[in-house]
Order: C-alpha cells, then sequence, then structure tokens
C-alpha cells in the first residue's frame, strides 16, 4: 500500500460522495488497510489534500524545468510557463481541484489545504526571482522585493480560481488571463517609472539639505 | 523586436484608447489651424500626416481586429487622404510577438507536443505579425516551413473592437451610424471567418487546386494534419515584398508580367470560381526570386451569389447600355429603390452609372495601363464629390459591395503601385442569356 494509492482513493471517494469519509478508521477499512499505515503517510484527510496539492506543484516545477527550452528562458517567461504547464497538469484533475477549493472555504488567509503546496510554490518563485534579479530582469527595491513571492502566489490564486470558472473552449480565456496578468505583474516588477521617481524624490530630499533658495516660485 | 508586455485588455481600456485618439485628432486640427495662421500655405497634407499617425498608433496597440480594420481603411486609398492610407498600410507589419511560452502552449493543447517535437527545428522568435498571428520559421524533413500561430481570443474581441472602431471608422468616412449595420455584420462576419483556420486551410487547398494553372503564380503546399484552429503549417515561400521589390527597379515587361499574373488570379476567382480571395493587401503577396507572384493567405473569401454577379457584372461589362435595363439592374442591387421619386431615380442612376462606369473602365478597354495616375485621379475626385453629396448618406447598395470593391479597388491599386499594363480581357464576366442580347 503506497501514498499515491491512498491519494487515489481519496479522490475517488470525494468525487463519488461529495463529501470526506466519515473517519480515517472508514476509510482505511475500505481499503483493507490497517489505520496506522495510513497515519504512516498522512495525519488527517486534509493532509492527503494538502499532499495533492504539493505533489501538483512539485510536478509542475519539475517539469517545467526539464524542458530544454527553460535554461533559455527569462524570468518572465519561467513564470509564464510554470503557469501554462500548471493548468494544463490540472486538467486531469479538474473535478477534485474544483471539489478541493469549493470546500476550502472562503477567508482571507490561504486555505490550509494549500498550505504545502503554497511553500513549494515560494520555493520555485524565489529561484525564479533570484534569476531575474541577477539578469537586471528583475530590479530590487527595499522591502518590496520581499514581496515579490507574494504577488506571484496572489497570481497563483487568481489564475486557479479563474480557470474553475472558465467555460471557454480549451480554457483559452485561462491562457489569456495568464499572459496578461503574468506580464502586468512582471512589468511591476522590472525597472519603471516609479524608480526613477523614487531616485528623482531621494536627490530633491538630498538637495533639501543644503537649504537650496529658490529664487522665484513656478 | 521588442516583445509586448501588456495587451490593452478589457473594453474600458479599449475604449480609453479610442477617446485619447479622439482628442488627439482634434488637437491636430488645431495644430493644422494654428499653422495656417502663421503659414498660410500649409496644405492638409500636413494635417492628415498627423492624423493618421495617431490613429495608427492607437489601433497599432489594439491589434487583432482592430489592426485588421485599419488594414481595411488603408486599401481604401481612393477614399482616405492619402497620408491615412499610408500610415494604415504598415498595419500588417508591425504587431509584436506572443511569449514563448504561450506558444508552446498553443502547440501542446492542440498537438500534445511542443513544436520543437514536432517540427526538426522550430525557431521560437516570430519572423514576422500577420494582423490575427504571427508567422515562425520551422524545418522538417529538409523542407523550410511558416507556421502561422493565432493570438488567443482573437474571435472574443473582433465583436467589442467593431463597436469601438464603428463611430470612429464613421467619422472617419463621414456617414452615419444606424443605417450601415447590414454592412458591419457583414465585416464582421467575414473577421470572424478569418479566425477559423481549419477552414482557411481547406480554402487554401482549394483554391490552390483551382488556380493552379494559372501561369507565374505559386502557393505554398498545406498541411492539414500540422494545422488547427489556431495553428496553420504551409512550405515558406521565399521572396520579398512588393514594396521591396519595387525598390530593386524591376523592368517594364517583368512589371507587366506580374500584374498580369494578378489579374488572372483575381478575375479567373471572380468569373469561374465565383469566390475571390478579398484581401488584395501587399502583405499578402511576395516576389519570389525566380519573379512569380507567391499568394500567401487565404484568410478572407468573398463568394459572389448570383443575385449579385449577374446584374453587377452584367452593367460593368457594358456601362453604356440601355437605361431601362441598367436600373432595373440598380435596383436588383439595391441602389434604386422602388419608392424612390423618378428625381431620384434619375439622380441615383446617373451617379451610381458614372461610378461603376468609372470602375468598370479596365474592364471595358480589354487593356489598360494601370501606371498612368490620370485614372486614379478620376477615381479619387469622384470619391471626394460622392463623399460630400448628402443623398449618399443614405446606405444604399447591397452588403456584397464592401467586398467586391475592396477587392477590385485594391487590385487596382496594387497594379497601379506595380505600373503594369495588363491585358483585361483574359477572364471575362459570364452573362445571362437577356443580358447578352442587349
Amino acid at each position: 500500500m503506497n501514498r499515491e494509492k491512498i491519494k487515489t482513493a481519496y479522490i475517488d471517494y470525494v468525487l463519488s460522495n461529495n463529501e470526506q469519509p466519515k473517519s480515517v478508521y472508514v476509510f482505511a477499512k475500505s481499503l483493507k488497510l490497517k489505520e496506522e499505515e495510513f497515519y504512516h503517510y498522512f495525519n488527517s484527510f486534509e493532509s492527503i489534500e494538502n499532499g495533492i496539492w504539493l505533489d501538483l506543484i512539485r510536478q509542475t516545477a519539475d517539469n517545467v524545468k526539464s524542458e530544454e527550452v527553460y535554461e533559455g528562458y527569462s524570468a518572465r517567461e519561467r513564470i509564464l510557463s510554470f503557469f501554462f504547464t500548471l493548468i494544463e497538469l490540472m486538467k486531469a484533475q479538474r473535478s477534485f481541484i474544483i471539489y478541493s477549493i469549493k470546500h476550502s472555504g472562503k477567508g482571507f488567509t490561504t486555505p490550509g489545504i494549500l498550505e504545502k503546496a503554497k511553500e513549494q510554490f515560494e520555493g520555485f518563485a524565489l529561484e525564479v526571482l533570484s534569476h531575474g534579479i541577477e539578469n537586471n530582469e528583475i530590479v530590487e527595491r527595499k522591502f518590496i522585493s520581499d514581496r515579490y513571492k507574494d504577488a506571484l502566489w496572489l497570481q497563483f490564486v487568481f489564475i486557479v480560481n479563474f480557470w474553475i470558472n472558465d467555460i471557454s473552449e480549451n480554457f483559452e480565456k485561462t491562457d489569456e488571463a495568464i499572459e496578461k496578468g503574468i506580464n502586468v505583474t512582471l512589468d511591476l516588477m522590472s525597472r519603471g517609472p516609479i524608480d526613477n521617481l523614487l531616485e528623482y524624490g531621494k536627490f530633491l530630499a538630498q538637495q533639501g539639505k543644503n537649504k537650496i533658495k529658490f529664487p522665484f516660485t513656478a | 523586436m521588442k516583445e509586448q508586455t501588456s495587451i490593452p485588455v478589457s473594453k474600458v481600456e479599449r475604449s480609453v484608447k479610442f477617446v485619447t485618439t479622439g482628442a488627439k485628432v482634434g488637437v491636430n486640427y488645431l495644430k493644422h489651424y494654428s499653422r495656417k495662421l502663421v503659414n498660410p500655405d500649409a496644405t492638409k497634407d500636413q494635417l492628415n500626416e498627423d492624423n493618421a499617425s495617431d490613429i495608427y498608433i492607437a489601433l497599432s496597440q489594439l491589434k487583432g481586429s482592430a489592426l485588421k480594420i485599419a488594414q481595411m481603411l488603408s486599401m481604401d486609398k481612393n477614399i482616405l487622404p492619402k497620408a491615412y492610407a499610408e500610415q494604415f498600410s504598415q498595419a500588417q507589419y508591425s504587431a509584436p510577438p506572443l511569449s514563448g511560452p504561450l506558444i508552446i502552449r498553443t502547440f501542446t493543447k492542440y498537438f500534445g507536443k511542443a513544436p520543437e517535437k514536432i517540427y526538426d527545428s522550430f525557431k521560437l522568435k516570430s519572423t514576422h505579425a500577420a494582423s490575427i498571428g504571427q508567422v515562425h520559421q520551422a524545418t522538417l524533413n529538409g523542407k523550410k516551413l511558416a507556421v502561422k500561430i493565432q493570438y488567443p481570443g482573437v474571435g472574443d474581441s473582433i465583436n467589442s473592437d467593431l463597436k469601438m472602431v464603428k463611430p470612429f471608422a464613421f467619422r472617419l468616412l463621414g456617414m452615419s451610424e444606424a443605417e450601415l449595420n447590414v454592412y458591419i455584420k457583414e465585416v464582421e462576419e467575414k473577421l470572424l471567418e478569418e479566425t477559423d483556420y481549419e477552414l482557411e486551410v481547406k480554402r487554401s487547398l482549394f483554391f490552390s487546386k483551382a488556380c493552379k494553372h494559372l501561369d507565374n503564380i505559386i502557393f505554398p503546399k498545406y498541411y492539414p494534419e500540422l494545422s488547427s484552429k489556431r495553428i496553420i503549417t504551409m512550405d515558406w515561400i521565399e521572396g520579398i515584398h512588393l514594396r521591396e521589390y519595387l525598390k530593386t527597379d524591376p523592368s517594364q515587361a517583368e512589371r507587366n508580367r506580374i500584374g498580369q499574373a494578378l489579374w488572372d488570379f483575381y478575375n479567373f476567382q471572380q468569373h469561374e470560381l465565383r469566390q475571390v480571395h478579398a484581401d488584395p493587401h501587399p502583405g499578402n503577396f511576395l516576389i519570389t526570386p525566380d519573379r512569380k507572384l507567391g499568394i500567401i493567405d487565404f484568410g478572407c473569401i468573398k463568394e459572389l451569389p448570383d443575385n449579385f454577379y449577374y446584374p453587377f457584372f452584367a452593367f460593368v461589362s457594358n456601362p453604356l447600355g440601355d437605361r431601362k435595363k441598367t436600373i432595373n439592374y440598380f435596383k436588383q442591387l439595391k441602389m434604386i429603390f422602388d419608392d424612390d421619386s423618378p428625381e431620384m431615380v434619375e439622380f441615383y442612376y446617373q451617379n451610381y452609372s458614372e461610378m461603376i462606369g468609372l470602375f468598370a473602365r479596365p474592364f471595358v478597354q480589354g487593356e489598360f495601363d494601370f501606371s498612368k495616375p490620370g485614372y486614379f485621379n478620376e477615381l479619387f475626385v469622384l470619391g471626394e464629390k460622392v463623399s460630400k453629396m448628402k443623398e449618399f448618406k443614405q446606405a444604399r447598395g447591397v452588403k456584397h459591395f464592401i467586398y467586391v470593391n475592396r477587392t477590385n479597388l485594391g487590385l487596382y491599386n496594387i497594379l497601379h503601385d506595380l505600373g503594369a499594363k495588363v491585358r483585361t480581357d483574359t477572364f471575362k464576366p459570364h452573362l445571362i442569356k437577356e443580358d447578352k442580347e442587349q
């Protein structure tokens, strides 16, 4: 009995019954499994869902990185590629993903079932971001650059939700949402007018110390 | 080329684009009049040029159907001031490309494989834009291929784009909006058809086979098994665009030969196939190294139904014919209505005879020298005159005119640019019996 089998059986159960099994005991029994064996892999039903999401992210990242073109990609392209691959992989488990998200409860914090996935995603995001910073594609900004990964996670949440509600043929709308959303996000991370404005402000503040008097006003 | 980092997303954003353009056009007028104060000799040419380039900049950021509409406007060089037309005809060449991952995504979606697994090689950077898509170079089994990929969501944006462009375009053409919905629908239908790449492959196969026997024309080979709703694979045709070709200063005989090939291609389709490649944009043609005409885009096809074809070409082949018959044709073509007063009938009979008669001149003469600017000036002057007549603010004529005019006037324009003299009686209009007896 392995981890995969428990996962598959769990997905099958929730999709057939639209709810979690009554207890770990009953669920394990139906798999002809000792309860302790179940706990060897997972400590609750929630942790199964956590595991499924985690595997999804891990596999997406692995697939993306194994592509030949990946090495030559910019940070922007790496992120885009991640999301396109993600929704392709999600397609195979669409029913479960819809079930899982709809049952995760609404709130402002990350749902419990996505905790592990988030960690994994942030790991990937940080890797890509530092690649982008090295190449000067992304600018480092005090305090703000630590939040870059959160912006990407927000995109993750947005894209998954968009995809769940997407009824367009072949999920074409989601493709557009990704292409446009990620481009905007990455635009904000690259050098732009805001940086110049901040620098100008800094410069003026510096001059202020020397008390320049303006001979006339505009 | 810098990859486009943002595409205007919502309708709101698109509207904003047009609003700013509208404002800018106003400013250009202001500039024009102030320039006139300083220099009374300033001509309207400068004004039109300023407007055209601002409008063009706004449109070129819109991509998709808006870009297509810009192209359509650019076809009507005769109606639009020259400056507009020149800016618009750049539209074909300057839409920024999509990201590499999205291209790969499109392939895996339709073929289950990345492009480098389908072709022996595939260039992820596109070589050029094709109005609603972009073209990539690939190779397979030693053959160089052109792979056209469509931007996602083009179909959806056509509708809202048209709504945005409508009032704008009408102001530009000086017409009212309400009556023109039939025509707008025709344009919309055609634009939507163009987004169906499976249909385009089918048509390309049909036309390249049906026109195979025509001299000096080359079609790429199409690969339906490597094509899908969003992707078309065809042979790469080596060649240069018309404008670059003209810079090589080709001989008159060569110009005539290529012009003749164009004329034959269009008129064979019009009169023998009764459906025609309705996008005679210079960007859709290539001149190959052995100086033949390569035809590379069958996205826009106009079918000519009998109830349009017969009355229209009966008049075109005999514009000085019997008055009663002519009025009858015009009625069939809805250029004259049954409830028009006798004065109105006379007015429209005179003016439409003059207009279509002028249009028909190359057909009637058997041989026509398109290099002479005189004929085009006449067209332009008449166009100007008509566009100022209040009688023509009212929508008249069946919807088929839009694409048939666009096709033939587009053809005339290209032949003019080529400076070609061609035989125009190679493929003659077919007439029904009673029309022949006239």
